[in-house]
């Protein structure tokens, strides 16, 4: 169906104002100006709306299903909105009827008929240990699978801190090898969506962005797009005043924590995450952590689960100082053996003397 | 413990307060100020900027409540409300849930989304000829 | 890399090898040197007033009679710089919050403004007393490359703990890591340089005092 936008959606009942709203829904969640909005509509109404609804293939790997979870909590546009009006969601094993060869048939169908044009969604991180055996789907590695299916896609998404980072499974000491999708894959475009899980609008935003533009936005340099993880948590956090004041929670029950107090001695990982929680926030725009009272752990960096404890302030320590009593020793050990050679040294020096008189003195002058 | 030694605080009414919704009133001043020199419209979305939830009441109070009250029923209901200074709308959009998903101060004579758009008008206009020749 | 593995690494792995070396580096160095001893003065000692190894320690951190006069960069610069250096990081609240959950030790802090002001003129008095090292021909002459590393790993802390403080140049977090990451540089090379005066200073006017007192002569 070509044609503007904006009429293709008339023909499926949403209205000019509906959109309007969408647009402006959009742009405050991208932390854009509202004017942008307007814009946004502009150009999205008269863009030629797409022939065909693009294929999407959804693979898990090493994941717990919580981005799953939360995809399907997204608030316009809604994932029911998504599967049958924008794109053609032809396997997701959580969403999906069928299973078994049934499944596997239709994905390997579904690859065959769209090679080269399919957007490719890949949830939970791939294991590499013991040739990615720690993680099977129908009798194959992640690892194979990806290795097979990623060629053929047009675009890869990895959606949550797992498959972009390698997230949780990768912590220390990484027992299955867990590595990120663009560990594996180097030639094709992907999209990080990271966080545990990635915001649902903002997951939604990104596939709308690739159906309505039909490219794929703006990406900064760990691969997220610009529009939702251009900033920190900490720049758009509403406690932010308190931080600059001064003003700290000191405990979780204390008069500054009821105050709703900065929670950065608390531990909060706010000032180096960056991701839209603090505009966008959760469950429909309802709370999100920092507004429950509690500090923001940073799931949307790499490497978060290792950074030194989700309530520790970032500005202390990270871990023990577990060398130290050993290196004390160590120098001790050290200074002791020197002065004992400095001691051998001296009194070699003492034992070589030979003394010198003044008759001796005298001779020497002479010659 | 009986119930007489459990001390009792009355809570700081300015506690949650950050003091950024004052510099706010100031802008939307601003803007009016455009808005009758140019009539350029505005706005300024609330859950972009740093306001604690104290601050969003704080403003709302100060804006007060105008005469009108529209209420916008696409995909959730809307309100665009005018407050207590003509020519400022404090609008609310929701979801289809009921959640709150952009809130915004607009600054203008009539917010564009009341607005009817031409080309909606023509397809009105066209929907009423085309009741009026099955009536005939 | 990125600014929360950055700032993860200093504050752990980091800070965990500098604090090793920096106390291999001072324990070593102090047995050793506290350990070479001194041949026992077999002469009987001579009394004169203020000629002891206490006397010696306080008598040498006040200037000589005319010497601020000869030599004011030096001896201002020199006082200032010392003395904002401690107070910068003994007296900031939140360096005494690090000691704190390290060793458990706490005491009272000096209010932030003055702890910012104190920087900047620790910082100027550091300029100055370089800016001095390079015009004068006879100090840059005895200078050696030790000498303005040794600068430059004292100021880079002191700079980049301000800029944090400050909010400038850089993110906050970003600046907190460089911060961290200069003290462990200077850390890791404070044991093996001349910066080890601060631990050696006070023990070596001491012994000047002794040995010279011992023989009637207030130095």
């Amino acid at each position: 169906m070509q044609g503007p936008l904006i009429d293709t959606l008339a023909l499926h009942g949403v209205s000019r104002r509906t959109f309007l709203k969408y647009c402006s829904t959009l742009a405050s969640l991208m932390a854009l100006p509202p004017a942008a909005g307007v814009a946004m509509a502009e150009a999205m109404a008269a863009a030629p709306a797409a022939a065909k609804r693009p294929s999407v293939i959804w693979l898990p790997f090493q994941e717990c299903t919580g981005c799953t979870e939360s995809i399907t909590r997204s608030h316009s546009p809604s994932i029911e909105g998504m599967i049958f009006d924008m794109v053609s969601l032809d396997y997701q094993e959580t969403l999906m009827a069928a299973a078994g060869h049934q499944a596997e048939e239709v994905l390997r169908k579904t690859v065959e008929a769209n090679k080269g044009q399919f957007l490719l969604i890949i949830d939970g991180s791939v294991a590499t240990g013991l040739d990615g055996a720690y993680s099977c789907i129908a009798g194959r590695s992640n690892l194979a699978l990806l290795k097979e299916i990623a060629p053929h896609a047009a675009a890869i998404v990895a959606m949550g801190s797992c498959a972009a980072y390698g997230g949780l499974p990768k912590a220390k000491p990484n027992p299955t090898g867990a590595v990120s999708v663009s560990d594996i894959v180097k030639d094709k475009p992907i999209v990080n969506i990271p966080g545990c899980p990635p915001i649902p609008v903002v997951m939604t935003g990104v596939l709308a962005h690739f159906l309505t533009f039909g490219s794929l936005p703006d990406l900064d340099k760990l691969g997220r797009p610009k529009a939702f993880y251009g900033e920190t948590i900490h720049d758009r956090c509403y406690r932010r005043p308190f931080y600059d004041q001064g003003k700290f929670a000191k405990t979780f029950d204390d008069e500054g924590a009821r105050n709703g107090w900065c929670l950065f001695e608390l531990g909060c990982k706010g000032p180096v995450t960056y991701n839209a929680c603090a505009t966008v926030k959760w469950n429909g725009g309802t709370s999100w952590p920092v507004e429950s009272g509690h500090g923001c752990l940073g799931c949307s960096e790499p490497n978060f689960w290792d950074a030194g404890g989700f309530y520790k302030a970032l500005s202390m320590p990270a871990n023990p100082l577990r060398m130290a009593a050993g290196a004390a020793v160590a120098g001790a050990a050290a200074g002791v053996a020197v002065s004992f050679a400095n001691r051998a040294k001296k009194k070699d020096a003492k034992a070589a003397h030979e003394t010198t008189t003044l008759a001796d003195l005298e001779k020497s002058e002479e010659r | 413990m009986n119930l007489g030694g459990i001390p009792i605080l009355a809570a700081d009414p300015d506690a949650g307060l950050s003091g950024n919704a004052l510099p706010l009133l100031r802008e939307i001043a601003e803007r009016l100020k455009r808005l009758l020199a140019t009539g350029e419209a505005g706005a300024l979305d609330l859950h972009s900027l740093p306001l604690t939830p104290a601050d969003r009441a704080w403003l709302k109070a100060r804006l007060g409540e105008g005469e009108i009250r529209v209420i916008l029923d696409s995909d959730g209901e809307s309100t665009l409300d005018e407050t207590a200074c003509p020519g400022v709308w404090w609008v609310t959009h929701r979801n289809l849930h009921g959640a709150v998903s952009v809130e915004l101060i607009e600054v203008a004579f009539v917010p564009e989304l009341v607005k009817a758009h031409p080309e909606d008008v023509q397809n009105g206009l066209a929907h009423l000829e085309l009741l009026m020749g099955d009536l005939r | 890399m990125n600014e929360l593995q950055f700032l993860t690494w200093v504050r752990g792995t980091g800070l965990n090898i500098a604090v090793g070396l920096f106390l291999l580096g001072v324990l070593w160095r102090l047995i050793e040197i506290y350990s070479l001893g001194r041949k026992k003065d077999l002469s009987a000692p001579r009394h004169v007033a203020g000629a002891s190894g206490w006397n010696t320690v306080f008598r040498r951190s006040i200037p000589p009679e005319g010497m601020v006069k000869r030599s004011p960069v030096s001896y201002l610069g020199g006082y200032a710089f010392h003395i904002g250096l401690a107070i910068v990081v003994f007296l900031f609240a939140p360096h005494i919050k690090l000691i704190q959950s390290l060793t458990g030790l706490s005491w009272p802090a000096l209010p932030s403004q003055f702890i910012d002001l104190v920087a900047v003129v620790t910082l100027a008095a550091m300029v100055v007393v370089l800016a001095d090292r390079i015009n004068k021909p006879v100090k840059r002459f005895l200078s050696t490359f030790e000498d303005w590393f040794t600068w430059t790993v004292t100021f880079l802390p002191v700079l980049t703990g301000w800029l944090a403080v400050r909010h400038l140049l850089f993110p906050y977090t970003t600046m907190l890591a460089l911060h961290i990451l200069s003290v462990e540089i200077l850390l890791v090379v404070l044991p093996f340089t001349k910066l080890f005066h601060a631990f050696t200073v006070f023990g070596s006017r001491w012994f000047n005092g002794a040995v010279n007192g011992h023989k009637g002569v207030a130095v």
